[in-house]
């Protein structure tokens, strides 16, 4: 009787490890090769996947914009004419000037205005402090928007050409301060003389390169406007 | 059947406690070979209370450690401690209940057998502890029970002993040394026949190696590798977060299994902390950001201040929680060559061009992640299958065997 009782208990006690370990092996088993039929027929990844930002404002509008200025300003590949001209601007804008301005307020903490002297394209210490300021706050941000105007007085002609070399000045400087090698795929450029979208006053409490200074309708257009947009296309 | 004495009755408890806590210990390990997350068993009351999902708990610090298991290259997250320990707990109850029915509470040698036995789990017992003071600075509850079982165990045995010393020796009622002898091969034919079984029942894991993608642009024209050195001959590039504790333990096991050594790594950083990241909405890991900085600063010292981040990662990121600007002060109090180079504009944008680095190469958003030679070790590989994972990843990479 004790020998039987001897040899049930090693029976038992040697089985009960080796049941349990059997039972769950087996089940994670099952369970690995349920989990692996299934990620094999999901159609997403089961964890994020690291994407450039895609914020909130980035509405359809904004994109559009944002697709056709990278598409027909010669940024998407490497075009030999870079940046949008005032008409090129309004046929991809394909809206008026303040609905174009209106889709960049959602920027306010984003952007900075910065402010030239009259009839001038030159970048002074506080103009690049602030371009250097929001360059390098770029997050997860895919391109950089420098939008250049000029005041209204003065040739159309002139002023075209002044708002592109303001828009060719804030380039010029991103290219010798920062070593981007995404730098022309990033940057678009815009320069709408007087023409088109002209800037009203409620900019002028944006961040500004020159915050104590006087701001009026003329000002505030002597400028190029300079923001990250979060969107993804 | 007569009474069985005290001390007896305490190593069977203790026997049958060891075996509770070893079976859920083993459990807990078991699961994870389906490759997902699972919760642990982190209680002295494992089974009343629920699961501890916690990554920085105790127990999950010592399960995802090396020191958890054993051949863990031959086998997918080793042959966890706790299987042995289950069956050398059970035949410890096994030959304490068979004293008792066969009276053999007062034979010399039946106690000296079931004294010595008990040496086992508090050797192992011994090791594990110091291991998880000295090294892991890890306390696990259900490894405690495991040690206070072994404890028990030895005392009741110890003291069954030393009482049956204290009787008259008689050579024709005690135990002969053959019976012994066959019942020493009992007690290992109760370690192998869970572990054969551990080993037969194993999903085929090999099928998974080199099957999680490559890196689509392994090329830095952004400057953001970070050399970490290594004797190693194959190119590796390791995703890191320095303050994430999934990474510091898949350090210690790349250290521990002697693989990191074939490797010639860099590390790219990807820190999850919403300060710098905008793919994380919170700060997984505050602080990373300030320290990622630091790291990017340091130039050639890049591997002691990630070795440093690792090693205090618990105290940053409890400072950094409660105060933001608290990473980048310790960093700088630890480092002052680098206090004026983080959180200037060209580290911030070196740090996103890393943060870049990773949205072209379309990584999940986890740490760690490792590639080796531009392929994938799977992320469900990255702790107890890591050893495994890597060593065939390496077989198969030129110049990667041993």
């Amino acid at each position: 009787m004790k020998s039987l009782l001897h040899v049930v208990l090693a029976l038992v006690l040697l089985a009960v490890p080796s049941v349990a370990v059997h039972r769950w092996v087996h089940a994670a088993g099952v369970r690995l090769a349920a989990n692996t039929a299934e990620r094999a027929q999901a159609s997403a990844p089961h964890v994020a996947v690291a994407e450039a930002a895609d914020e909130g404002y980035c509405s359809a509008d904004l994109k559009r914009v944002l697709r056709r200025v990278l598409q027909s300003c010669g940024l998407a590949g490497a075009g030999a004419g870079r940046g949008c001209q005032p008409v090129q601007a309004r046929n991809v804008a394909t809206m008026s000037g303040d609905d174009f301005n209106a889709l960049f307020l959602p920027l306010s903490g984003r952007a900075g205005i910065i402010e030239f002297d009259r009839d001038s394209e030159q970048l002074d210490d506080a103009d690049r402090a602030l371009v250097s300021r929001i360059f390098a706050d770029q997050r997860g941000a895919s391109y950089f928007f420098v939008v250049a105007r000029a005041s209204p007085e003065g040739a159309v002609d002139h002023n075209r050409e002044l708002s592109r070399r303001r828009a060719e000045a804030v380039l010029s400087y991103l290219r010798t301060t920062f070593t981007d090698p995404d730098l022309d795929r990033e940057v678009g450029l815009l320069w709408l003389g007087a023409e088109f979208a002209q800037l009203d006053p409620q900019f002028c409490n944006w961040q500004r390169s020159a915050p104590n200074g006087h701001c009026g309708t003329q000002e505030i257009n002597r400028s190029a406007f300079i923001a990250w947009i979060d969107c993804r296309l | 059947m007569s009474r069985p004495s005290p001390l007896l009755v305490v190593v069977a408890i203790a026997a049958a406690l060891g075996l509770f806590f070893a079976g859920f210990s083993t459990y807990d390990a078991v699961q994870h070979l389906d490759r997902d997350v699972h919760g642990l068993h982190c209680s002295f009351v494992p089974g009343l209370s629920g699961t501890d999902t916690d990554t920085a708990s105790g127990c999950h610090v010592m399960l995802m450690s090396p020191y958890s298991s054993v051949l863990r290259q031959q086998v997918w997250g080793g042959i966890p401690i706790a299987l042995p320990a289950m069956s050398v707990f059970a035949f410890l109850l096994y030959w304490t209940l068979q004293l008792w029915v066969r009276g053999r509470g007062l034979d010399r040698r039946a106690t000296g057998f079931l004294l010595a036995a008990t040496l086992l789990p508090v050797g192992a017992s011994a090791v594990m502890g110091t291991i998880a003071v000295t090294v892991l600075h890890a306390a696990c509850k259900l490894c405690i029970g495991i040690y206070i079982a072994s404890a028990l165990a030895f005392i009741g045995a110890l003291g069954t002993w030393l009482r049956a010393r204290r009787n008259e020796p008689s050579s024709s009622s005690e135990v002969s040394v053959v019976s012994l002898l066959l019942s020493f091969v009992l007690g290992v034919a109760f370690v192998a026949a869970p572990v054969g079984v551990y080993l037969a029942s194993m999903p085929d894991f090999s099928r998974f190696v080199g099957q999680c993608g490559t890196l689509e642009h392994a090329e830095d024209p952004y400057g953001v590798r970070i050399p970490m050195g290594g004797g190693g001959s194959v190119s590796a590039i390791e995703v890191l977060d320095p303050l994430c504790p999934a990474c510091r333990a898949f350090e210690q096991r790349l250290e521990v299994s002697g693989l990191g050594a074939r490797l010639h790594r860099d590390v790219v950083l990807f820190p999850l902390d919403d300060t710098c990241n905008w793919m994380v909405s919170q700060a997984v890991h505050p602080g990373a950001c300030a320290v990622s900085e630091a790291v990017l600063c340091a130039g050639a010292d890049a591997p002691a201040v990630i070795a440093w981040a690792l090693e205090e990662q618990e105290h940053i990121r409890t400072e950094a929680a409660r105060d933001r600007g608290a990473a980048q002060r310790i960093v700088s109090a630890r480092f002052p060559r680098l206090a004026s180079c983080i959180g200037s504009a060209g580290v911030r944008a070196r740090l996103n061009r890393s943060l870049r680095w990773a949205v072209s190469n379309h990584l999940p958003v986890l740490t760690p992640q490792l590639y080796v030679n531009g392929t994938k070790l799977c992320d469900e590989d990255t702790d107890l299958g890591m050893d495994y994972a890597l060593s065939r990843l390496l077989s198969r990479t030129p110049g990667g065997a041993p």
